[in-house]
């Protein structure tokens, strides 16, 4: 009976009872640690969630963000000669091709675009473009394999009638074999799914339409 | 715990209980009532001879309490860690698992990939295995399918084409009630990577294609139509989710067109 009252005296603000067997406030400690343990176990839980993701994302001289970073370039060269024959271009097979391969090409951008932002990269790297490439030697005065020199380009803008259709056919045939051999080495060297996905399905985009390009060209060489 | 008249004794244990386990509820307006008091007045009582009945009662109350929040936590934490493994799996389906899951539908990406694989365009009329077709060769020139609601058939050569971009081809038998085409249009009008017309020779009602997909359906109440639609529209493009659904034939016709020469000398 002592014991009940001296809980008494406190009960106001420690209602802790122990008028029982001394089993109450073990119990009462066992609940609380399980409790606790539960809590804690869903937050680490919850942390690691939310940390995996951020740990295992591609890095800054990844082969994913080189890709993403050149491949971004290598688009953008294929979108303007592609607007610029859907403007100018004759035969209208070769304008439908130019604006489906530019809007094509722009929403790919977009992508990787989305990835190094997503990745916490910045756009452009602190490497020499194509140092991703096991092969990185295939750089050509600054150009990535396929492209255009700034004189082809303007020979491009500059051109009129069937002309244009000729030299937008040969440079867009070029600039998809070197897209396909960069593709290529991407392909073979992440694991990353979503890289994956995006990089077979452009692949498997441009050589569709290399076979087309070559068809337009005979079209085109007749005039 | 029946509170009866008795005062300072009976209060006492009641309040005890209440601090263990807060659910109690009852105690409310007893705390309230001896809150002041009862400090006082239980040490000044000499209830050593009840005591011994009430901590009885009140442990009882004390065993099932834990209990109680403890399942409740416990269940409440499994619900939540359930729910959203649940979710994230459904979620994290891919879209052709979800397509395949379709009841009715036909796969022919897996029956029959020969059928889908072609060298380059192709022009003039072509002929197709399946009616309607769902893939294949085609013509350079695509069908128009930015929601585009055609009222007469359009042709096989131009529409596949725009099912290699990610569209969703509606097609429906010509004697299909007016109030049907209406509720099936609601579902395409205006919406990219989607377009419609009536097709001759259907052995069903209506028939929907993606790029190697075609599900075959009677009645546009049919919820396999909006699955459908919503599995493989833009999922199913050959050439990612870009590929253009402009700039195509707007014309009706079963015959495949030439692409129009257009105003292109004005905008040299």
């Amino acid at each position: 009976m002592t014991a009940p009252t001296t809980t008494d005296s406190e009960y106001d603000d420690t209602p802790a009872a122990p008028d029982e067997d001394g089993r109450a406030p073990a119990s009462r400690y066992g609940v609380l640690a399980l409790a606790v343990m539960v809590v804690v176990g869903l937050l680490l839980g919850y942390a690691g969630g939310l940390l995996t993701p951020r740990l295992t994302r591609p890095g800054d001289a990844s082969v994913e963000a080189g890709f993403a970073r050149d491949m971004t370039t290598h688009h953008a060269q294929a979108v303007e000669m592609s607007l610029i024959a859907y403007r100018s271009a004759t035969l209208p097979e070769v304008r439908q091709i130019a604006v489906d391969i530019a809007t094509g090409q722009q929403g790919e951008i977009g992508a990787m675009q989305t990835w190094l932002r997503e990745w916490g990269l910045s756009p452009t790297g602190s490497k020499p473009p194509m140092s991703w490439m096991s092969d990185g030697a295939s750089v050509k005065n600054g150009l990535m394999p396929g492209m255009a020199t700034p004189q082809q380009m303007t020979a491009l803008r500059d051109a009129t009638g069937i002309e244009v259709d000729r030299q937008f056919l040969k440079l867009m045939y070029d600039h998809h074999l070197g897209g396909i051999h960069m593709i290529d080495a991407a392909l073979d060297e992440t694991d990353n799914a979503e890289v994956v996905r995006v990089a077979q399905t452009m692949k498997n985009t441009q050589q569709t339409e290399l076979n087309n390009l070559r068809q337009l060209q005979a079209q085109a060489a007749k005039g | 715990m029946s509170i009866s008249t008795p005062g300072g004794p009976e209060r006492r244990p009641t309040v005890v209980s209440t601090g263990k386990k807060p659910a109690a509820g009852r105690p409310a307006s007893g705390a309230k009532a001896g809150s002041g008091k009862p400090a006082s007045s239980p040490r000044a009582g000499g209830k050593g001879p009840r005591k011994p009945v009430t901590p009885v009662k009140v442990s009882q109350g004390r065993a099932w309490g834990p209990i109680a929040l403890f399942v409740a936590v416990g269940v409440l934490a499994a619900g939540i860690i359930g729910y959203g493994a649940w979710a994230s799996f459904q979620g994290s389906k891919p879209w052709d698992k979800r397509a395949n899951a379709i009841d009715g539908i036909v796969n022919i990406r897996k029956t029959d990939k020969a059928s889908l694989e072609y060298e380059s365009h192709k022009s003039g009329p072509l002929t197709y295995k399946y009616s309607p077709p769902v893939g294949g060769v085609h013509n350079a020139a695509w069908q128009n399918c930015m929601g585009d609601v055609y009222d007469a058939p359009i042709a096989n050569e131009h529409a596949v084409h725009s099912l290699e971009h990610g569209a969703v081809w509606v097609t429906y038998r010509p004697d299909l009630p007016k109030d049907q085409v209406e509720k099936l249009a609601g579902k395409v009008r205006g919406v990219e990577k989607m377009l419609m017309s009536p097709y001759e020779g259907l052995d069903k009602p209506i028939s929907l294609q993606a790029w190697g997909y075609q599900l075959k359906v009677d009645n546009a109440d049919d919820s396999r139509i909006d699955e459908f639609i919503k599995d493989l529209r833009v999922n199913a493009s050959v050439e990612g989710p870009t590929a253009l659904c402009n700039t195509g034939i707007t014309a009706t016709g079963t015959t495949p067109r030439e692409l129009p020469q257009q105003q292109q000398p004005a905008q040299q």
